[in-house]
């Protein structure tokens, strides 16, 4: 297993480089330019050209390729072009509430989801399977800023109960954390909850099909024993691959779940950066998101063996 | 597993009592000493010379002084400096630093810091700066708190451009900053103003926190505009970077902020239905609705082309379409902003006649416009140009433009409006733009008014004939003569149209009801003087 992992860690390597390759000439061929954002709506064309040379966006591609790649390989992505700041630090100022969020999203998530298709595969055809089935499709229809408008009109506005927005660290206290990651975390995880509890279902119900289920049944082995001991352990392999590939559609959740509750976190900090063109900051987030991709599709690859013996590398 | 319904009952309470126990905790408004402000857009940087971006002016203002404050009716006095006095000739201004000024360092300001912050922003600012410079023969220090102006020739506007609003303003810097490259945003925020950036809890991109500045002495003149007592009454002001309109709004009402600086129009009916909030117009300058025409290329090189602009636009339908509320917008045909001192409305027959597609035909068929498509760019993530951009080609095409819309973000925008060419090389024929209603409200302060061609603003017009009614309205020593001769101005701009105007509106802010004492100032918001009542 651990070869597996080293050989996948090994694999990765190009694909981030790739990924580099490609996210540098996006932003090169995309139309906007730094300097006019900076000097502002009154700025003249000649305050922008002069900015332009300061700011070094003036360079040909090749150089800003190097200037840009020659501190990655030594672990640094650059500094930001409006603060000055590197953008290892910006991401670690910004890193925990992503973490936080990304975290308890994905907590609640695999588990409501989970049981959710367990439930309805458990009672297939019933009412109760259609409902949950019915919600899993809205939840999955509805755009994330509807869902968080919602909730934040509903549940801090009108009832008061937890904030609109912000973010405070564990530091400030566990029910302030708790408080204001509530509402970003129900948002983003709705999508999550649907998607895992649909390949649920549809997984649980294919092994629940199978011989040795009805053999259990037969011996006397309780409802409960066969759905969770047996028929779950079974059918985990495509749920964990949805958890893996889902996380795609979480970081994309981030972003703009982020931006709807004002929380500070990576996704905001590349939102804005792409709004002024920031470049050292999008392609260092991005990279990030993509080496974060590829780990956790290692992770799950890896996990696979521990709900499968039978599966060898 | 089976409940009793003792157990049932007690349950239902205790998650009845914790979920009512957060109730109060979010539903009060900032701490005492604190004001929380919510902007729209984020800062570029901490320095406030080298953009001339809005919200650099209010960050400016919190922590850099200037030596003149404009009041509310653009009248300067002395801020930083004490006393000054004008020679009889008028070329000598000689000025004198007040007691007291200090950095938030702790080092005193000096001339040494005062004459190289002049020159740095003489270099970054568009119009205002750039005419002083000319005028100024000589910039001297006499001693440590003395320095003068030796001028070439009268200038009698010197003092109100020093304390003038326009972006940027003229910031005092130390020596170390002062000194640096213009086109260098400066790596440091030390200023003399009533509050001191905290570098360590300010979170850049999320929110800007400034403490009070121990070390200010406020004037003791009453406060109007940027001139008089600067009282920093509360400890703490942060700017929170909040984009999301919706997000600001339901956080006003929810009091975890206390200001959102622009609520969109169509929301204000939910917060002045609000009682505990309030909706007013602080800056009182309002903004202008400006289609800026590329007087290079065809078919805006054409005057009578240009002149068939104004009568397809129907400024009334575009401002009711972007702002649907009349109380807030006003058509209006002077080429200065709505209600400022040198409106007029000379030469604006064409306002009184306009729409009328008809008579823009005629003249578009005068200029000999053969229907070559005119790219109009529209900025999508910026709603009302966008939605402006929509309603204005409807009417150019009403009128007989072939209108060709390139929907671009306003970064893009921002890019290609420099390009001189043809469409055909990544050029324009036109874009709309808004203006700071207190920029466009006199000839000095607006580099937009100048027609100066490819050296000025975009769109590059080109006519002598304003530059020198420009240059008479400059050293005009009294109102009433600027304003005869902004009649003159006007006159001759409405021949030539180097721009149309699509009107004015007013964009007001939202605050907790429990504030009190904004000052007013065009196109800047200053926390300072602002008190929880």
């Amino acid at each position: 297993m651990l070869g597996h992992f080293i050989k996948g860690l090994t694999t990765a390597i190009p694909v981030m480089a790739v990924v580099a390759i490609i996210v540098f000439l996006l932003l090169f061929l995309a139309p906007g330019d730094p300097a006019a954002i900076m000097a502002g709506e009154n700025a003249t064309a000649d305050t922008i050209a002069q900015l332009r040379v300061a700011l070094g966006v003036d360079q040909p591609i090749h150089l800003r390729f190097w200037n840009w790649l020659s501190p990655i390989l030594h672990g640094d992505l650059g500094n930001s072009i409006y603060w000055r700041q590197s953008v290892v630090s910006l991401i670690g100022q910004r890193a925990g509430p992503t973490i936080s969020l990304a975290v308890t999203t994905l907590f609640v998530s695999v588990c409501t989801a989970v049981t959710l298709g367990v439930i309805a595969a458990a009672r297939v055809n019933s009412r109760l399977d259609r409902a949950i089935m019915g919600f899993a499709v809205i939840a999955f229809s509805v755009p994330t800023f509807v869902v968080g408008y919602l909730l934040m009109f509903v549940f801090a506005v009108r009832l008061g109960y937890l904030p609109v927005q912000g973010y405070k660290p564990i530091s400030a206290g566990f029910w302030p954390w708790l408080s204001h990651l509530i509402l970003p975390s129900l948002t983003l995880g709705t999508v999550y909850v649907a998607l895992i509890a649909r390949i649920t279902r549809a997984s649980m119900l294919e092994v629940l099909s199978e011989d040795y289920i009805r053999t259990a049944r037969a011996k006397g082995v309780p409802r409960r024993s066969i759905l969770f001991r047996h028929a779950l352990k079974n059918a985990a392999v495509p749920i964990a691959t949805i958890v893996g590939n889902g996380i795609a559609i979480l970081i994309s959740g981030v972003v703009i779940t982020e931006t709807v509750f004002n929380v500070p976190g990576i996704g905001r900090l590349v939102v804005d950066a792409i709004a002024r063109r920031d470049y050292p900051i999008i392609q260092g987030v991005t990279l990030l998101f993509a080496g974060v991709y590829v780990c956790i599709n290692l992770l799950v690859d890896i996990s696979y063996r521990l709900f499968d013996p039978r599966i060898r590398y | 597993m089976t409940l009793s319904r003792r157990g049932f009952l007690c349950r239902s309470a205790a998650a009845g009592a914790l979920l009512s126990m957060p109730l109060k905790a979010f539903a009060q408004s900032g701490e005492m000493g604190m004001l929380r402000v919510a902007v729209y857009t984020d800062m570029v940087g901490y320095d406030p010379i080298v953009t001339t971006s809005n919200i650099a002016a209010y960050h400016g203002a919190l922590v850099y002084d200037m030596l003149f404050g404009n009041d509310e009716n653009q009248m300067p006095h002395p801020q930083m400096v004490g006393d000054y006095t004008i020679s009889e000739d008028k070329l000598t201004w000689t000025m004198t630093l007040r007691d007291g000024l200090t950095f938030s360092d702790g080092s005193p300001v000096t001339t040494a810091d005062v004459i190289p912050s002049i020159l740095r922003w003489q270099a970054r600012a568009s119009q205002n700066g750039k005419l002083l410079a000319a005028a100024t023969q000589e910039l001297v220090a006499l001693d440590d708190r003395t320095f003068q102006f030796k001028l070439k020739e009268p200038f009698p506007l010197l003092a109100a451009m020093l304390g003038s609003p326009a972006t940027p303003l003229c910031f005092i810097m130390r020596k170390r900053e002062a000194e640096m490259d213009p086109a260098q945003a400066v790596d440091v925020c030390i200023g003399s103003g009533p509050y001191v950036l905290n570098t360590q809890e300010t979170r850049p991109g999320i929110d800007y926190v400034y403490d009070r500045n121990p070390n200010y002495v406020p004037r003791e003149e009453p406060a109007s505009g940027l001139s008089g007592a600067k009282i920093a009454n509360f400890e703490r002001v942060i700017l929170v970077n909040m984009p999301d309109a919706q997000t600001a709004i339901a956080a006003l009402q929810a009091g975890e902020i206390d200001f959102y600086e622009i609520p969109p129009i169509d929301f204000l009916p939910v917060l002045e239905s609000d009682s505990n909030l309030k909706v007013a117009d602080i800056m009182k300058s309002g903004t202008e609705g400006s289609i800026i025409l590329n007087w290079l290329q065809p078919p805006f090189d054409n005057l009578k082309v240009r002149q068939a602009m104004l009568y397809a636009i129907d400024q009334e339908a575009v401002l009711k379409g972007l702002f649907g509320d009349p109380n807030w917008f006003n058509a209006h045909p002077s080429w200065f902003t709505y209600g400022s001192p040198l409106y007029n409305e000379a030469n604006s027959e064409w306002f009184r006649i306009a729409p009328d597609p008809e008579k823009a035909k005629q003249l578009l068929a005068e200029g000999g416009y053969d229907g070559t498509p005119v790219v109009l760019l529209q900025a999508t993530d910026r709603q009302v140009n966008a939605d402006a951009v929509t309603i204005i080609a409807q009417q150019m095409r009403a009128a007989g433009f072939n209108v060709q819309i390139d929907a671009i973000d306003w970064a893009t925008l921002l890019q290609r409006r420099p390009n001189k060419g043809p469409v055909s090389e990544g050029g324009w024929n036109a874009f709309v733009s808004t203006f700071n209603g207190f920029i466009s409200s006199n000839p000095y302060t607006f580099g937009h008014m100048a027609t100066i061609g490819e050296n000025g603003w975009f769109g590059w017009p080109s006519d002598e004939r304003n530059e020198e009614l420009k240059a008479a309205w400059m050293k005009a020593e009294t109102p009433e003569e600027r304003v005869a001769i902004a009649a003159e101005i006007q006159e001759n701009a409405w021949n030539i149209v180097p721009r149309v105007s699509y009107g004015h509106w007013v964009q007001p802010v939202a605050y907790r009801s429990n504030l009190d004492g904004f000052v007013s100032i065009p196109g800047v918001l200053a926390f300072w003087n602002v008190k929880r009542v």
